[in-house]
């Protein structure tokens, strides 16, 4: 039981928002259905960025790698936004009302997990892509430092809400996640206030951007898919966390009850 | 076959194969530690206590 949780349900017993509520279930119907129309679009869009979308003239087959690596690269600096609103809604909430404070932290720790998941897939595919097509796996340019800081800092997150034990921890890391926010419009800017070696944006670039509207296709079905996929697990995610909570509430309440039988 | 140019043996083909796996690899890891996270969690299925954020202050 962590000490932000006794915290927090001391403060909401002292309140009187106790009450019997269902558990929820990991994957209900609405889960399901929603998984298998994800795992179908992403492997549509996988058939189409490998056999239908054309071979580019100058880099070859290895360009497909971009179908990966764009849609989970833009989704990395997505869920940063999520985990930026719910860090804020905790720290407004954690004196107010307790209770959703814990939802908005739950939302914080899934969307931040979500974040390192594809920030993660987006260095590597990068580093797969730069060695085929530069000759090197990295190079310490704008873009691709600016996104390992950006991974770094949503590690350093997770790890302080896992090693910390303090009861000041989730605002500390509420703190971090406001800060590390700050790093992605930094990411999504840095190819156009620095020069960079990597490529310049695909759309909003200017007359020179842009993809071949034979590609098209490809491309935004594998955003749609990824997408739904990182929706999918950070609602996993989240259930998974409001379950620990619900059980680290049922401890926390014991106590609680047990200091007051013995106060008596 | 289709195929061939992904299995080859160029760089670019070892590298292409390996950056789509990477991502089934990360993504269904991750999905497979989340399920496996919730089967070890001990909860019942019942109704248990819990707290309402939308009940009235007493």
């Amino acid at each position: 039981m962590t000490p932000v949780t006794i915290l927090l349900v001391q403060s909401a017993y002292v309140r009187g928002k106790i009450e019997i509520v269902q558990r929820s279930r990991i994957l209900g119907p609405l889960g399901i259905v929603w998984l298998g129309i994800t795992l179908g679009v992403i492997a549509y869009a996988t058939k189409l960025a490998l056999f239908v979308a054309p071979t580019e003239a100058t880099m070859g087959n290895v360009q497909r790698i971009f179908y990966y690596h764009v849609p989970t690269s833009m989704l990395s600096l997505l869920f940063p936004y999520v985990n930026f609103a719910a860090s804020l809604c905790y720290l407004y909430w954690r004196r107010r009302d307790p209770l959703k404070a814990l939802t908005a932290d739950a939302v914080a720790i899934s969307s931040a997990e979500v974040t390192v998941v594809y920030s993660t897939i987006c260095l590597a595919t990068g580093m797969l892509w730069g060695r085929a097509a530069w000759g090197i796996w990295w190079t310490w340019d704008a873009r691709l430092t600016s996104m390992l800081l950006l991974w770094l800092l949503y590690v350093s997150y997770l790890m302080l809400r896992k090693l910390s034990s303090t009861g000041q921890t989730h605002t500390l890391a509420a703190v971090l996640s406001v800060f590390a926010a700050i790093d992605v419009p930094i990411v999504y800017m840095s190819i156009q206030w620095w020069r960079t070696q990597h490529p310049a944006p695909v759309f909003g670039g200017g007359a020179d951007s842009g993809i071949d509207p034979s590609m098209k296709p490809a491309f935004w079905m594998n955003v749609l898919g990824w997408a739904m996929w990182g929706i999918f697990i950070m609602i996993l995610r989240y259930a998974l966390e409001r379950r620990r909570q619900e059980s680290e509430q049922e401890a926390a309440l014991q106590a609680i009850e047990a200091s007051l039988e013995i106060a008596k | 076959m289709k195929l061939a140019w992904m299995f080859g043996s160029s760089l670019g083909a070892h590298h292409l194969l390996w950056a789509y796996l990477a991502v089934w690899l990360i993504q269904g890891g991750y999905a497979v530690w989340i399920g496996s996270q919730w089967m070890r969690s001990k909860k019942d299925s019942r109704a248990g206590v819990g707290f309402d954020s939308e009940t009235e202050d007493s």
